[in-house]
């Protein structure tokens, strides 16, 4: 078992190894193998751990051996393979196959050596995702979380040549080292309170700790979730973050590296649950996260920036889940909108590629005739993003509302569910929005191709296979509408604890009216941009339409708070410090010297009359002293 | 007897002295510079130094002042600019009150006592090769090896061919 | 006057005072030749006459004490002399042949 585990990590390692390494000389072809293989070897190796973990549901704590070992400061490399784990471990290595797969077509433009740079990129990021979720310990799940931070960084980056992408990597890391800090402070306390940092022994110790050093942890992990998960406040990076290919963005931005913070509070539930203020915060930063982005949806124009802010609102969703100790809900939403929000994007990525890369939708208009294949496939995502029944979105969305709504906790958990009520409403609005302008209606006249071809197989068929998941993976958890299948709960439940309260009558009329206008919503988008018969809300409120094309003015707010102040300051220290002092002192060194031998040359005046008379002088002087002497 | 030819060669030095520094002409100056080194010749002689005596009348101004002759004759009639009318009184009398300070201070030197008392080889050329060629053999050699750098040296200044203008004067020629 | 004692050549009686005396007007003499004249010929001259007189001033004083070494010396000086005279008259010449110096102090050019 321990080998099984070990070899999940060990074969993205490899496959990222042997293309990093040949990238320059492997041919297109062994690419096209090792790339997305080594993803596919993990995910039967994690399946079957799977299947094993169906009739041994105790966590194993596999250690492998002692990497740092300093006085009382241990720190091993171990697995600790949970439920928890193997389910992450099924949708990064599943859904990352799917991507990666389709990638093969995507990317199929570069290069030879850019092909197989992007593969090697993608599969560390796959390591890095893999180590995250099955560490045993901090020290690890600091390594995976940098890790998946730093493929983040290259993957949006990986056209390097092009201006725009290289800040937007440079911002998405920024921002993801400020995370970081939280979570590396959060792990210092940890290791002070406790002196240990495998999970086993944290969360062994945790009964009868003083909650205030709880409290901290919870909230500088938290910290470290926000960033990585693109939550209000550390969110400006994930729009710019679609500068990346689109596989990229489907991967990393929408199924996996951003659910990070939702698995994060999951896996350290035992603190959260103990921490009641960090819980709620995770719980309102989710919810007012989700709102959020749902109105700034509303405006946009580029097809992967409403994807994006959709992303930013479902793991808000996820986030008011866990905020409210609804663990199995949501991390059964994690696994859908891994499911619809990677075939939103992967279908999407096919228009774009049949565009010859054309991402404003105001160019787009009437592909359904033409691709077919691909806007059903990207209708079956729009409909599962906006919850509505059958498809898996509905499910795992409502289960969550309901936990919220149903929490008998006072106000707090039904003030969420409001916030997140409003939120489908929008949601179903906006995903409307974005389907019908796309694929209904007429061609635009701005339109870059006047027949897009349908996809490659490769690009195809794993689109088709998200889009099934997503029409009939719902049905597996069925706590939305009281119905008594709830898979995912008992898988989890060793790990996360079972949904301790159950919804009351009051909580499925709520469901159905969600879903109800969920569905008005979609359809208001036909009679707006389709048929015209309604007009455009913005016309009405120009105001408020420029706020939410400026995003709230945040990236403006940030720029004037932290990058003039580091221009500001840089410029001081270059005007204070680094002329006078640094360059000054070097320089005035060397002008003292030359000046005092300038003083000292005017001695040498080339006249002898003044040389013979200074000798003369000097002998009289030698001559009294000498004499003076012996006297 | 010596104390006469002393004084008469005392004189003679003097005259010669004040005839290398007042002279208008440069040859004049050679020439009272000669007078001088053999006045001076005489002296050593009176000083018990006969290798001394000599060595002056044959190298000093029998060699070097040669040289300077040829030279002086080499270049030709020298202009020399006109100095301050009242140099020479000041030098004059710095030269005075320079003397006159040196004698109120070796006043007070007391003298020390002869080292030998034998005086017959006394300055001979015996002695002086002894001293020489024993004790102070390393001046000796240095004192070779000077007068080899300055031969050297002579040779190459005089070559002619050095120096930015020559080499100038060359590439025109050339060209 | 001062005594720097006596020492006898034959039946006088000399004193070393005079030569010491005679050593210093020439030595002063060539100092302010030196310092005077413009021709840079004559400034050699001049100093010839100055290394002449310290000779005289060491073969008195070797005389007095009858040591040898200030025989010696003065024969060292002689030679270095013979030395200088020849290298400055090469230097001389050389310059006299580019342009005609009237004044010493046109030849500035080592200046720092």
């Amino acid at each position: 078992m321990a080998q099984i585990a070990l070899a999940v990590l060990l074969f993205p390692a490899a496959g990222a190894a042997v293309l990093g390494l040949g990238a320059l000389r492997l041919p297109r072809r062994a690419v096209q193998v090792i790339g997305p293989g080594v993803v596919w070897a993990s995910f039967l190796l994690v399946a079957y751990l799977f299947w094993h973990s169906l009739s041994h549901p105790q966590p194993l704590n596999l250690t492998y051996w002692t990497w740092v070992h300093s006085g009382s400061f241990q720190v091993p490399a171990n697995i600790y393979l949970d439920r928890l784990a193997i389910f992450m471990g099924l949708v990064i290595t599943g859904v990352g196959g799917l991507i990666i797969t389709y990638a093969l077509g995507y990317m199929e433009h570069e290069s030879d050596a850019s092909y197989a740079r992007f593969f090697c990129y993608m599969d560390v990021f796959i390591l890095s995702m893999l180590t995250l979720v099955l560490s045993g310990n901090f020290v690890f799940l600091i390594v995976g979380w940098a890790g998946v931070g730093l493929s983040s960084y290259l993957l949006i980056g990986f056209w390097y040549w092009r201006w725009t992408a290289v800040i937007a990597a440079r911002k998405a890391f920024v921002m993801n080292v400020v995370g970081d800090i939280g979570m590396i402070l959060g792990t210092f306390i940890i290791f002070v309170s406790f002196h240990q940092v495998t999970y086993t022994g944290v969360f062994a110790a945790l009964p009868g700790h003083d909650t205030p050093a709880l409290e901290a942890i919870a909230f500088l992990m938290l910290v470290g979730g926000v960033a990585k998960s693109a939550q209000l406040p550390l969110h400006t990076w994930l729009p710019d973050a679609m500068e990346g290919p689109t596989p990229v963005s489907a991967l990393i931005h929408a199924a996996t590296m951003v659910t990070a913070g939702v698995y994060l509070v999951g896996r350290l539930h035992p603190i959260y649950d103990v921490a009641h203020y960090a819980q709620d915060t995770v719980a309102a930063v989710g919810a007012v996260t989700a709102l959020f982005a749902a109105t700034i949806a509303i405006v946009q124009t580029d097809i992967k920036k409403v994807l994006a802010y959709s992303t930013m609102s479902q793991i808000g969703y996820m986030f008011l889940g866990v905020g409210v100790a609804a663990y199995a809900a949501a991390f059964f939403h994690l696994m859908s909108h891994a499911f619809f929000k990677a075939l939103l994007f992967m279908s999407g990525g096919n228009v774009i590629h049949g565009m010859k890369d054309e991402q404003d939708m105001r160019r787009y208009g009437g592909l359904l005739r033409q691709m077919p294949a691909t806007a059903i496939c990207f209708l079956v995502g729009s409909l599962a993003l906006a919850g509505i029944i059958p498809f898996v979105g509905f499910w795992s969305k409502d289960m969550i509302l309901g936990a919220a709504f149903s929490k008998p906790a006072g106000q707090f958990p039904v003030s969420m569910w409001a916030i997140g009520f409003v939120t489908a409403i929008l949601t179903g609005f906006y995903t409307g929005r974005m389907w019908w302008i796309s694929f209904a209606g007429k061609p635009s006249p701005d339109r870059p191709v006047e027949r897009p071809h349908e996809a490659q197989a490769v690009m195809l068929v794993p689109v088709v296979i998200l889009a099934v998941l997503a029409t009939v993976g719902g049905f597996i958890q069925m706590t939305a509408l009281h119905v008594n299948v709830t898979l995912i709960e008992n898988f989890l439940a060793p790990t996360v604890g079972r949904i301790s309260w159950s919804g009351g009558a009051l909580e499925l009329e709520v469901t159905v009216a969600t879903l109800i206008l969920a569905l008005a919503a979609f359809g208001l988008g036909y009679l707006i941009y389709v048929r015209r018969s309604l007009p455009v809300w913005s016309r009405a409120l120009p105001f408020l339409q420029r706020l939410l094309e400026h995003k709230y003015y945040f990236d403006e707010l940030y720029d004037a708070i932290f990058v003039q102040t580091m221009n500001l300051s840089a410029r001081g220290g270059d005007t204070l410090l680094e002329e006078p002092v640094v360059e000054g002192t070097p320089e005035g060194v060397g002008s003292a010297a030359s000046s005092s031998a300038g003083i000292l040359a005017l001695a040498q005046s080339g006249y002898f009359r003044t040389y013979a008379l200074i000798f003369l002088g000097g002998a009289l002087v030698a001559l009294i002293v000498l004499v003076a002497v012996r006297a | 007897m010596a104390a006469v030819i002393f004084w008469v060669m005392a004189v003679v030095a003097v005259l010669g002295g004040i005839g290398v520094v007042a002279s208008r002409q440069p040859i004049r100056s050679v020439l009272s510079l000669v007078v001088v080194m053999l006045a001076l010749a005489v002296e050593f002689l009176i000083l018990s130094a006969q290798f001394l005596f000599a060595v002056q009348i044959i190298v000093y101004a029998g060699a070097v002042m040669v040289l300077f002759l040829f030279v002086v004759a080499l270049l030709g009639p020298m202009k020399e600019r006109r100095q301050l009318r009242f140099q020479w009184g000041l030098a004059l009398l710095v030269a005075l009150v320079f003397g006159g300070f040196l004698y109120s201070m070796l006043g007070s030197v007391p003298f020390r006592a002869p080292q030998r008392t034998a005086l017959s080889v006394f300055g001979t050329v015996q002695d002086i090769a002894y001293g020489l060629f024993t004790k102070y053999l390393y001046p000796f050699e240095l004192t070779s090896v000077l007068l080899l750098v300055a031969a050297i040296g002579a040779i190459y200044l005089s070559r002619g061919g050095h120096g930015i203008q020559a080499r100038r004067e060359e590439d025109d020629r050339r060209a | 006057m001062p005594d720097y004692g006596q020492f006898h050549v034959g039946t006088s009686t000399l004193s070393t005072t005079w030569f010491l005396g005679l050593g210093a007007i020439l030595f002063g003499l060539g100092a302010i030749g030196v310092v005077i004249r413009r021709n840079p010929l004559v400034i050699l001259i001049c100093i010839e006459l100055m290394l002449n007189a310290a000779n005289l001033t060491l073969v008195a004083f070797s005389r007095q004490l009858l040591n040898l070494e200030g025989q010696l010396f003065a024969l060292m000086t002689m030679t270095v002399a013979a030395a200088e005279a020849v290298v400055g008259l090469a230097i001389l010449v050389d310059i006299f042949h580019r342009r005609d110096v009237e004044d010493v102090d046109e030849l500035h050019e080592l200046k720092g």
